[in-house]
């Protein structure tokens, strides 16, 4: 047996990257194109063993000759195939990461969690999910890069209809003040609401519809802060044009607001214990409370993150509605016709 | 000014194609691999070895080009040569050639 030559092991690899009915014509020629250049050198007065070095290091790497015989792409997403690919993949985090992560916090909340544990699972849920999401997206284009005749009919042809809407500046304006009037009633009735002779104990002074632990500990002011907070970057993001420190401290003063919603509420901290009493309500009255505002804060963490990631998309203001944001994302899907 | 890199860069941009055409037109004669390399090379086509033995094979899947095995020498060889279809491609690649030669002249006002 003899052992095999540098030729053998390059043509080896070279070979056997290739389908197998292309490869003894192959094997041929390339061992046929290899010989003769050896030989050249060897004529022109080169060493043999050096001669068939050079040959074979000037060929290079047997794998990329392989896909340059077999007409594989030497990428995973080509550029036709990148535009789709990236809006599909922000569209699909988008949506499908505050979801998961809305609904692991709330499962976690009414599991009775610390709120330490709510924050680990929910953002170890993002990143589980991010990454899946972000893999399977991945590995679908990368397999449609190399299916060349699917990839047809998945690509749809630019047109001006694609270009965004320029948001409607009276409508924005009318959205702004409905904000505000609302907060500010709102406002007003949180702060309020201890003075309020709703329900009066036996010595005649008013009970408070919620929680004397939110006034203790001084949260019901941080939360009316940043309710407060969150009203005056909208004014900002109505002025100025959208930039991304705005964007981010605006989202974050949102979130900050919802996260402390539904802490307080999944750590029963909303309403008066007494004034349930007093009231005479329902023990799931309660509950129900509870549950509806854990919701309600739940939704609009996903607005609010679905506005940041449109608004980056997009680098303008954007005012997300969940209906739109969906239909949106079914057109970004390929081949998806409404 | 600009590097050479830069340079190395725009001018396989610009040469990217021009190799094709060479095989077609060099191909009107019946030819094999290292033979073909070898006459690219000394006419001032230079092309690695790993990107025409390849591109061969994707011109006659083409049509462009046909081969034939020829055994009648110690070493077996794959001739390739320009089929009708190559040949009419290469007239169409040389006549869009002569237009950009033609074009590039009159735009540095040499006409």
């Amino acid at each position: 047996m003899t052992t095999p030559t540098l030729t053998d092991r390059y043509v080896d690899a070279t070979l056997r990257r290739l389908p197998e009915r292309q490869r003894a014509d192959i094997e041929r020629e390339l061992r046929a194109s290899i010989e003769d250049a050896v030989e050249a050198r060897v004529d022109g007065g080169e060493d043999p063993a050096d001669a068939e070095r050079a040959v074979l290091t000037g060929l290079g790497d047997p794998a990329r000759l392989a896909a340059g015989y077999s007409d594989r792409p030497l990428h995973l997403i080509g550029p036709a195939l990148y535009l789709p690919y990236t809006r599909l993949l922000i569209a699909l985090i988008a949506i499908v990461v505050p979801i998961v992560a809305t609904v692991v916090g709330v499962v976690q909340a009414f599991d009775g969690a610390g709120i330490g544990e709510i924050i680990g699972d929910v953002i170890g849920a993002a990143i589980t999910t991010a990454v899946n999401v972000a893999f399977w997206t991945t590995l679908l284009f990368a397999v449609l890069e190399r299916l060349p005749d699917v990839r047809v009919p998945v690509l749809r042809e630019w047109t001006l209809d694609q270009l965004p809407e320029p948001p409607s500046r009276r409508r924005r304006y009318a959205d702004l003040i409905a904000e505000t009037v609302a907060l500010a009633l709102f406002a007003a009735f949180v702060l309020v609401s201890p003075v309020l002779r709703i329900k009066t104990d036996a010595a005649g002074d008013p009970i408070g519809i919620l929680s004397p632990w939110l006034w203790d500990t001084g949260v019901v002011y941080g939360f009316v802060f940043l309710a407060l907070a969150g009203l005056s970057f909208n004014y900002v993001k109505m002025y100025t044009r959208w930039s991304a420190p705005v964007a981010v401290a605006g989202a974050a003063v949102n979130l900050a607001a919802a996260v402390v919603m539904v802490w307080v509420a999944a750590s029963n901290h909303l309403l008066n214990p007494a004034f349930v009493t007093a009231a005479d309500w329902r023990a799931d009255v309660w509950e129900w409370v509870r549950l509806g505002v854990i919701i309600v804060a739940a939704m609009s963490i996903v607005q609010i993150v679905v506005e940041l990631v449109r608004g980056f998309t997009t680098r303008s203001w954007v005012q997300a509605d969940l209906g739109t944001t969906i239909r949106e994302a079914v057109d970004r899907i390929p081949g998806v016709r409404r | 000014m600009y590097d050479d890199e830069l340079r190395g860069m725009h001018l396989q941009e610009l040469r990217r194609g021009t190799v094709v055409l060479a095989c077609l037109i060099i191909l009107k004669e019946p030819n094999y691999g290292y033979a073909l390399l070898d006459h690219l090379e000394r006419s001032g086509f230079a092309v690695d070895a790993n990107t025409l033995y390849p591109l061969l094979r994707r011109l006659e899947k083409q049509g462009l080009l046909i081969s034939d095995w020829n055994t009648d020498e110690a070493r077996p060889r794959k001739f390739y040569r320009t089929s009708d279809a190559g040949t009419a491609l290469a007239d169409a690649l040389t006549h869009d050639w002569d237009d950009l030669h033609s074009a590039f002249r009159t735009l540095r006002g040499e006409s």
